[in-house]
């Protein structure tokens, strides 16, 4: 899949990635890529801004912890990435709904 | 762990292309550093020698150019934000200080031989409020860029509006005390050298207001890429 057109859903990619709880940032890229079947082949360079871009906007926090017996920096969700996350899946089903409405190739509604 | 050759010589690379405050560029880099290292030890365990897994690492993370880019506009907002939280803080606590140095050591100003002209009481009500401009204006633009940082707004886009926003404010704070200055020695020179604490105060609040005016350049700087 083109990066171009993930960056747009990069934010709330990242945010649901998140919802299982703390995560390191290269885990989060294997994640990305695990969920995606491997679709989703976004330079990993840009994954690391974007995440501190969020820990800026407040949705997740960071901070550098033992993982593997190595230091790492790990991220996890705050309450208002939560609330975003919810909202994302929530905008997310309704574009996906009007969208396969249109091409999901189902017979057309007979006119009024 | 692969080997750090490659992976070295792209973090040298980025680091050259970096420009910010050390301890934000140093963690942006040993985070990179980690997942290079995370992703050339996936790569080996699949099969890969140890150099072709640390140039599939360095390829997968992105063309160095690109990667500095975003980078520098995220130590372009840290250092925006930093600055911000200087001038909301800073400019008003040497405001009051000043104002409070001066009741105690001079007292009212209500000694003049006449009473001064309104273009100087205009100024004076400039520096009287220009610190609260300043101040505000600091605490606006970090409320909107926390809420702007949610949006698709780049982090360069950000930190130069950081940077825009720290400029005009630590400006209008320095304008407003040269312009009182400049006013009172116009009008009464003696009235700058009334009371040596108060002068010494004075000096203090140009010195704190020149020492903004170096921080919101950098701002500037490192918020261009």
């Amino acid at each position: 899949m083109k990066s171009d057109a993930l960056r747009g859903h990069l934010d709330a990619l990242l945010l649901a990635t998140l919802d299982g709880g703390r995560l390191h940032g290269y885990a989060i890229i294997e994640a990305l890529q695990r969920r995606s079947g491997g679709a989703l082949d976004l330079p990993t360079g840009t994954v690391y801004p974007a995440l501190r871009r969020l820990e800026t906007a407040g949705l997740v926090t960071s901070e550098w912890s033992t993982v593997g017996g190595r230091q790492r920096r790990t991220y996890r969700l705050t309450k208002a990435g939560q609330r975003a996350l919810a909202a994302e899946r929530t905008a997310w089903r309704e574009f996906t709904t009007a969208i396969e409405g249109v091409l999901g190739g189902g017979p057309w509604p007979a006119q009024a | 762990m692969a080997g750090a050759g490659v992976i070295d010589d792209y973090v040298t690379a980025l680091d050259r292309r970096l420009r910010g405050p050390d301890p934000v560029k140093d963690d942006l880099l040993a985070e990179a550093r980690d997942s290079l290292h995370d992703a050339a030890a996936a790569h080996l365990d699949r099969g890969l020698g140890e150099e072709d897994a640390q140039r599939r690492a360095v390829a997968e993370f992105g063309p160095v150019t690109a990667i500095a880019r975003e980078y520098q506009g995220l130590l372009g907002l840290a250092y925006g934000a930093r600055t911000l939280r200087s001038v909301m803080l800073v400019i008003p606590l040497a405001y009051v200080m000043w104002e409070l140095n001066r009741r105690f050591w001079i007292g009212a100003w209500d000694d003049f031989s006449a009473p001064p002209p309104d273009w100087y009481l205009t100024v004076a009500r400039l520096n009287d409020t220009s610190a609260w401009f300043a101040a505000g204006a600091a605490v606006l633009a970090l409320l909107i860029g926390r809420r702007l940082a949610r949006t698709a707004v780049s982090t360069v886009t950000l930190a130069r509006l950081g940077g825009a926003v720290a400029v005009a404010a630590v400006g209008l704070s320095l304008l407003s005390n040269v312009a009182i200055l400049a006013a009172t020695a116009y009008l009464d020179v003696a009235r700058l050298f009334l009371s040596p604490p108060v002068t010494a105060a004075t000096v203090v609040s140009i010195a704190i207001a020149l020492r903004l005016a170096v921080l919101a350049r950098r701002c500037v700087v490192f918020s261009s890429v």
